[in-house]
Formats: C-alpha cells, structure tokens, sequence
C-alpha cells in the first residue's frame, strides 16, 4: 500500500562531472534505510552504469528507484537512438561509444553485461528512433527487517 | 565509543565553523557547544583546522605530567624526524632526545615498518586478480572512513597491524618489558591506536603524546648534539610520513613488479574510493590513500610546516636496496604472524532510520517532506550541517523543525497575524450594543 519509496533523478547527456551523483544519492538513500551493504553495493553498480549510458548514448533521460520491502527496481528510460542489436550489446566488450568517450576512460562495453551480473531480473525494451526503458531488479531475499 | 579528538568546552563559542568542514558530518551544535557524534567520526582532524578558537583538541595525555614520573619510552611516528632543522637524521634526533631522558624505539619501528612492507607485498602478490587494488590501513582515518562510508571495500584491506603498534610488541618481546610506551602521534586518527584500536583488543601502547608538543619541548631545551658517533638507523621507514613512501616501501620488497597508486588529501581519498567502489581502478595493485595533505607530515598535530618537512624528507638519502641478510630476518619474522591485525575489520554503517524497512521508508518519506519545506540554504545556524542533516535529525527525534531560524520566523509570522486577527474581533457585548443603535 504505502510501503514504496521513490527517487528520480535527470541525467543530463554528455554531462561527464555529473556522472555519478544519482547513483551516488540512491546508494546514500539504501543505507539510511537499513539496507544490507552486499546489495547496495550491487545497487550502485546498476544506478552507475545505467547513468553512464544515459550520459554516454542516449542524451540523457531519467533514472528512478523504486523501493519496495521486497526488492528495489532500477529504472532508466530516454528518448534516445535506441538499441539495434540487444545481444551484441549485451557482450562484454562491444561498445558504439566515441572514440572521444573512450579517451574519457568510459566506453569500455561493460556497462549492459555490469548491470546484468549484479541484478536478479533485467528487462530491456527499445525502440530504434524511439528509445529505452531498461528495468533492473533486486531482491531483498530476507524481506522486512534487514539491517545494514 | 571514543574518539581522538576532545571539545575543550570553555573555549567553544557555538559558531558552525566546524560542523561544515566534516566529511561524515559527525558534528552538531547543541545548547551552544559543538557535540562529537562519535558513531560516525573518523578522527580526520578536519574540524580541528577549521575552528579559530581552538575549541577542538587532539585527545592527547598530559606530556608534563607523564615525564615528572621519570625516563621515558617512546615510539615516534616517522614525522617525528621530520621537525627539525638542526636535528636532521635519525640518529641526531635519538641523541637529542636523550637528553630530555626519552628512550626512542627508532629501530624496531624501522624493523616493524620494514616487516609490515614484507608482508603487504605478500599479501597483494598472492591476492586474486577480482581482489585487487588491496588498501593500505596505516592511516586510520582511512579506515574509519571506509568503515562507515565505504563499507563495501572492507574485504580489499591489507591484514597488516600499524607498524607503530608491531614495533612496540616486537621491543617488548625482545626486553620482556612492561614499561609504559608512549606513542607520539602527527594527528588525531593516531590517538586511536593507543585508545580504541581497530582490528585488535587493546594496544601495546600505554599514552598518546602529539608530536607537536613533544616537538615544542625539545626545541624549548635544544640541547646541543654533533653528528660525530650517532648511530645509523634506517631510512626507509621515514618514507612512511610522506604521500608514496609506503608505496614504494612495498614496492622494494615485491617480487613482481606492481602497480601502485598513492593520494592524500581528504577530498583526494573520498574521490579514489568513489572510483575504486565503482570497479574503475582496473591493473592497480595497492592503494594508499591519507586523509593529511602531502601525508602524515600534512597532520594536525605537527609543529613543523608540512612543506618543510617535505623538503627536508625528500633530501633524506634513502637505502632502497634491501639486503639478503635483512630479508632472511625479515622472513622469519613474517612466519611469526606478529605483523598481522588479530581481528577482521568489521563495517560501522550509520544506523538506519528504523529497525525495519517498512518502518525505514516512513520515516525516509517524513524526513523528505521536512526537508522540502527547509530553506535549503545549508547555513548552520541550527546546529546541523546541512538542511538534509536537520531532517534527519527531526525524523530521528533529536531535534524540531523550529531549530531552523526560517521555519521559526514562518511560525512567529504566523503567530502574530493571528493575534492581529483576533485583536480586530469585537466582545459579543459590543456587537450587541451596535446592532441596539
């Protein structure tokens, strides 16, 4: 009923300083909740690649947490070029980024397969032209009462 | 829980200096003096370089009274060497402080300092290659702050005990004394070695003595030494007072070739742990991070201008070439086991807001609805750093949304525009009376 909890955050695209504060302020939210370290650590691996790739590929767009006693959801969706080839992107390694990104230190293709290791159900629906919404979700196994 | 830092009460003016310099932002004002939330203090220092009015002390013993009681027994942090101009080796510093009756551990702190290189470089050897960057734990704000803040980290910590504390156990061992050692300390996170060591039940050493103020008195005698005759001690352990020297200390002593990285500054370090939590510090070996600018030198409790003592380091000639004799010895000692912190590193989260999620997320909900309706100008005068920080504190019970002098001001408004209303209302006798007209 009540019990939710929602962040959401404006990624600006190119914006490469500002990469890292969403994710950062998701991680702070996780821990004033009680949330046992192994999984927000996991949690800001996800919020952090996701904000990269809103900030690399897509423009910008808008990354939300949704927090529930069960599970937290990760969800980033933009207005962006979209993903011709899901498989190919989720490999380690394949990357579209600019030579220019990669100069940066960012670019390297493992953001999608980060996002997959570290959540427990990842869901991505893309439009060419049109967009991404990726959906990423983690359990909290133990339900209520967890404790950092 | 303690920490190394004291509040010198009658010096505190309440001002919010402080409280905005605090990484963890550990410091409040109440009832016009500036409270330690020791829970989530580090023991950086970093309040103590922003207050004017010396209200924040390092939490040292009382120097004068310890010496009326006899010789002493020191173990000098590195920095120590460093403070002098005239006394500018080791051995120079050793005869000079014979003359104020002080015993110096100078050479089992260069053997602890040695061993604890030896065995930080075995241990990033024989890491795995996911388990790499290890962190270095000497400094141990360092360790405080990834206790509280980066929790997620604690599993790349090296195993290896404060040379400091190794160098006091290996002399006690060596002369079965009981002897009170006295650690001299550059900062305040070094208090904590002697009072509530992390990663160990209780130290070897008995009280903590700043080098300032030991510093002060060696000057205010100045005994007049010559070089002629002074013992050699090693070098290398000085490295350690310096951004890099432990680095390069394990560095000699690896037989691969690794790749190390050293910070110091708090920001600087806060920044690489980001990094390093965020997995982008891929090919790095070994981590050392310092919360003082330019190293221990950079601490709070020098005498010494930390860009003197720099340049007074960086001439020290330095013996890197270790011998096989030493590294024999060095290797016996590392199958002791007595360079090794006897416990595991536990996290200090900040405690949640409730003591389940459900109850969590309503108070995270409250606190973000009082939060909202602050200024969010962050000026301090509630006592709090920050808005968010008052927030917190009203959702957790310690403190009321009128400490904000803007909300106050609303109610005071408020307040009087209804007793503006209410003085424009007539007595019920009036009203008839008018109407009788």
């Amino acid at each position: 009923m009540d019990s939710r909890y929602e962040v959401e955050f404006k990624v600006r695209g190119d914006d490469f300083l500002a990469a890292g504060e969403a994710s950062n302020q998701i991680k702070e939210t996780l821990i004033m909740l009680g949330v046992p370290s192994p999984i927000s650590r996991r949690a800001s691996v996800i919020t952090y690649e996701a904000e990269m790739n809103l900030v690399i590929h897509s423009g910008g767009g808008i990354l939300r947490a949704i927090i529930t006693p069960e599970k937290l959801t990760i969800e980033a969706k933009d207005q962006g070029p979209g993903i011709p080839d899901l498989d190919l992107a989720m490999r380690e390694g394949f990357s579209t980024a600019s030579d220019k990104v990669r100069e940066m230190g960012f670019g390297a293709g493992m953001g999608l397969p980060n996002i997959k290791r570290n959540s427990d159900c990842l869901q991505i629906d893309s439009l060419i032209g049109k967009g991404t919404i990726l959906t990423a979700t983690v359990f909290f196994h133990q339900g209520e009462g967890n404790r950092g | 829980m303690e920490t190394g830092i004291k509040v010198l009460e009658g010096s505190c003016k309440g001002c919010v200096n402080c409280i905005k310099s605090c990484p963890t932002e550990a410091l409040r004002v109440v009832d016009g003096r500036v409270k330690i939330l020791s829970e989530l203090c580090i023991d950086c220092g970093e309040c103590l370089r922003s207050c004017r009015e010396k209200a924040l002390a390092l939490d040292e013993d009382d120097w004068d009274l310890i010496r009326s009681h006899g010789p002493v027994v020191l173990m000098a942090d590195p920095t120590f060497c460093a403070q002098f101009s005239h006394y500018w080796s080791p051995g120079l510093v050793r005869k000079a402080l014979a003359s104020l009756e002080a015993k110096d551990l100078f050479d089992q702190a260069a053997k602890a300092f040695d061993l604890a290189a030896f065995a930080t470089a075995r241990q990033v050897e024989e890491a795995s290659k996911e388990s790499l960057p290890l962190i270095s734990v000497y400094c141990p704000a360092v360790v405080r702050l990834i206790q509280v803040r980066f929790p997620e980290l604690l599993h790349r910590l090296v195993r290896t005990e404060n040379p400091l504390e190794t160098g006091t156990l290996l002399w006690r061992r060596q002369n079965g004394s009981n002897e009170g050692v006295i650690l001299v300390t550059p900062c305040s996170a070094k208090v904590m070695l002697v009072r509530g060591p992390v990663g160990r039940g209780t130290s070897m050493m008995d009280h903590v003595v700043s080098v300032k103020r030991l510093a002060r008195d060696l000057l205010a005698a100045g005994p007049k030494v010559d070089g002629t005759g002074t013992d050699p001690v090693g070098s290398r352990w000085l490295a350690w007072a310096l951004r890099g020297g432990e680095s390069r200390h394990v560095k000699a002593f690896s037989r691969k070739p690794l790749t190390t990285m050293a910070v110091s500054g708090l920001r600087n370090t806060i920044d690489l742990l980001q990094d390093l939590e965020l997995g982008r510090l891929k090919g790095v070996d070994f981590v050392e991070c310092r919360v003082c600018d330019l190293g221990c030198i950079g601490g709070i409790g020098n005498a010494e201008s930390r860009f003197l003592s720099e340049l007074r380091l960086s001439h020290q000639p330095v013996e890197w070439n270790v011998t096989e004799s030493e590294k024999t010895e060095l290797s016996t000692l590392y199958e002791t086991g007595v360079w090794a912190l006897e416990q595991p590193i536990q996290p200090r989260p900040r405690p949640s807001l409730a003591d389940t999620l459900d109850e969590a997320m309503k108070k995270l909900k409250t606190m973000q609805a009082v939060y909202a309706e602050l200024p969010h100008i962050d000026c301090g005068a509630c006592g709090r750093p920050s808005c968010r920080a008052l927030a917190e504190d009203v959702v957790r019970g310690e403190g009321e949304v009128t400490d904000c002098v803007f909300k106050l001001r609303e109610r005071i408004a408020i307040l009087g525009e209804e007793i503006t209303s209410l003085s424009g209302k007539l007595p019920h006798a009036f009203h008839e009376r008018k109407h009788a007209k």
